[in-house]
């Protein structure tokens, strides 16, 4: 249970950082907080020749408000965003998806971003992503790119990053006032990776939805946006009803698998019991509603 | 761990059996393969390194293509062994003609065990599914390159 | 693979060792520095046995390389107890019968440590949730949920003003330039300045470093 040998690096810039990932490229790879990539290395299934580890780099330690969106800095620990009162107020979807994100010694240490980086298929933080549609910023030898969080997640623990290129930042768009919002998952114990999570978005005018947007985690290789449902909730008047229509066609839309934590069906079962109430939440914390 | 799945091929069912019987193929198209080496007609000693993202394991074992029947059917077993685990993987191969192209039906049992197993569990199934979907996708475009 | 120096300050002290950069930190605690009370369950981040406070805040030692923590300011298990005289905290969990092996124990002690610093009065649901990161085999936790809801009461009270040493709060973590600036700035330390070096295979110099750093802090 021990590491494999590698050569460390501990960078103090993002310049230093990308020169040591353009020499290594897929034989080195970013050490941020850890809370992943270690378990993976303590037990060798993962055995990088080179760790860039990028916790000295203190100018990727931010969270910045930037117009609509929040810039999530690549150092800014998963904790640090679930304590700050600018999460809690503009981005509550955040707020609420990462108090369940695994345990708090691990939010010390973990980062939001490495958590996107590391593309878990139950992750919370990319699923949270894929719903506000927000985008991750990558500097590499070729430049800076901004990538849309339905570009970024491939697969299985894959982005569609380059081994050479360095995640700086996340931009989560924050949510408008009056817009409503929920974050339901359901693991076997505290702190587990969720079985099936969905976070919702809401917005209602007038008596009719005008936003709705569904983003669910554990039912794929990636975060998953229910877009058929979405579509189908669009235009129509809030109801119990609705929620269940909507539970029902999230189950058509997904496609998970089974393992020995949960089965197939109930996975796709929960996922439409967690749809239907976290519409219903959204709904009771939209404007209108109050 | 039971998989299944199907494919189609846009190929007659002879040049499809043909293919899929042909060790380059075979060693083309397996995800990770980095040596097949011929013991007897229709045993092989495979070497793979497979896995995902930064989660890759070496294993090291044998690859047998059984109980043939031309042009529709055979069983492929894949077993190997190395640091993170051991796998088996018994596959049933169908070929079906379907006009002018073949439908390919595959069902496979996958054991998987040692510590990838332990840990990786939720996402075996997926990433298995995964990695013969790349395997059969290789195929096809190996017959789109012949054809 | 390059064997380094590593100096580590924990429970207010400087340790040094020598290690290859893949040393966890939970080793070179246990090795490097002697301190074995940090416990080491599953290492792959799960079991929370080897629990410390880094900078105040509770994290696994186990997923962190030692090379990592230089700079930063611990604490372990052993830095709870003044002499023979066992912290709140410690004496709530045994007076609450909340340990059996011990093996967990000092994992739950620094988490619940750091938890009760921040949330004095916390509730039932609280506690259970912030020591959902630490396992036990043994009690079934129920004992040890009662010991840290009569540790926060105790604590609560505002009888022992020194239940958080300086090496247990939050500390913002600064460039190595000024770590050293900082680290003179900071005062006499609780404890008596004992130099406690423990480097396998290190020099008599490195311990006369230490001392002449202790003592330019008593001379200004």
């Amino acid at each position: 249970m021990k590491p494999a040998a590698f050569v460390y690096h501990a960078p103090e810039t993002v310049e230093e950082a990308l020169g040591l990932l353009a020499a290594h490229g897929d034989q080195a790879k970013v050490l941020a907080g850890g809370q992943s990539l270690v378990p993976l290395m303590n037990m060798r299934l993962a055995r990088p020749a080179v760790i860039v580890d990028i916790n000295r780099i203190r100018t990727l330690d931010h969270l910045t408000p930037d117009g609509d969106a929040l810039r999530v800095g690549a150092l800014c620990r998963q904790r640090s965003a679930e304590r700050a009162a600018i999460v809690a107020t503009r981005c509550p979807l955040l707020h609420a998806a990462l108090q369940l994100v695994g345990h708090v010694q691990i939010r010390n240490r973990g980062t939001v971003v490495g958590s996107l980086a590391h593309a878990d298929p139950a992750a919370e933080l990319t699923a949270v992503l894929a719903v506000l549609g927000g985008t991750v910023t990558a500097v590499g030898p070729d430049g800076t790119r901004t990538i849309p969080a339905d570009e970024f997640f491939v697969s299985y623990l894959t982005t569609s990053l380059d081994p050479r290129e360095l995640l700086t930042e996340a931009r989560f768009p924050t949510l408008p006032e009056g817009v409503g919002w929920s974050w339901m998952e359901i693991a076997r114990r505290h702190g587990d990776f969720a079985l099936a999570g969905v976070g919702v978005v809401l917005a209602v005018r007038r008596g009719r939805i005008t936003e709705a947007r569904v983003g669910l985690t554990g039912v794929g290789p990636t975060p998953v946006r229910a877009a058929r449902t979405e579509r189908a909730l669009a235009g129509r008047a809030p109801s119990d009803a609705l929620w269940t229509e909507a539970a029902d066609a999230v189950r058509e839309e997904i496609d998970p698998e089974g393992d020995i934590h949960a089965s197939a069906e109930y996975r796709r079962h929960v996922a439409g019991v967690l749809t239907r109430r976290a519409l219903a939440e959204a709904c009771t914390r939209t404007a209108e509603a109050a | 761990m039971k998989l299944e799945g199907t494919s189609t091929l846009a190929a007659p069912i002879e040049t499809v059996w043909k293919m899929i019987n042909d060790p380059d193929a075979l060693r083309r198209c397996t995800p990770g393969l980095k040596e097949l080496k011929e013991i007897e007609p229709d045993r092989y000693e495979a070497t793979l390194n497979v896995g995902i993202a930064a989660v890759k394991g070496t294993y090291k074992g044998t690859l047998t293509i059984t109980d043939k029947q031309a042009p529709s059917h055979y069983k492929l077993v894949l077993e190997g062994s190395g640091g993170t685990g051991f796998m088996r993987g018994e596959g049933l191969v169908d070929l079906e003609p379907q006009g002018e192209a073949t439908l390919l039906k595959w069902t496979g049992d996958m054991q998987i065990g040692g510590l990838i197993a332990g840990v990786g569990q939720r996402m075996l199934g997926g990433v298995g599914k995964m990695l013969i979907g790349q395997f059969f996708k290789c195929l096809e475009q190996h017959l789109g390159e012949d054809v | 693979m390059a064997v380094r120096e590593i100096a580590l300050r924990i429970n207010g002290r400087t340790h040094t060792g020598r290690a290859e950069p893949r040393k966890t930190l939970a080793d070179f605690i246990r090795e490097e520095c002697g301190l074995t009370g940090t416990h080491l369950g599953c290492e792959h981040g799960v079991c929370g046995a080897c629990t410390i406070l880094m900078n105040g805040e509770a994290v696994r030692s186990c997923l962190m390389f030692a090379v990592q923590a230089e700079g930063a300011e611990l604490m372990t298990v052993e830095g709870l107890a003044d002499g023979a005289q066992l912290h709140p905290i410690q004496q709530a969990y045994w007076e609450h019968h909340a340990l059996q092996c011990g093996f967990c124990t000092p994992g739950f002690l620094m988490t619940t440590l750091a938890f009760l610093r921040d949330t004095p009065r916390p509730s039932e649901r609280e506690i259970r949730e912030t020591l959902a990161g630490n396992l036990c085999r043994c009690t079934g936790y129920q004992n040890i949920v009662k010991a840290v809801a009569a540790a926060a009461n105790t604590l609560a009270s505002g009888a022992h003003p020194d239940a958080w040493p300086p090496f247990a709060r939050p500390v913002e973590v600064s460039a190595p330039a000024a770590r050293t600036r900082r680290a003179s700035a900071s005062g006499a330390p609780k404890r008596p300045a004992v130099k406690k070096t423990r480097a396998a295979g290190g020099t008599r110099r490195k311990g006369t470093r230490v001392r002449s750093r202790q003592a330019k802090r008593r001379r200004s």
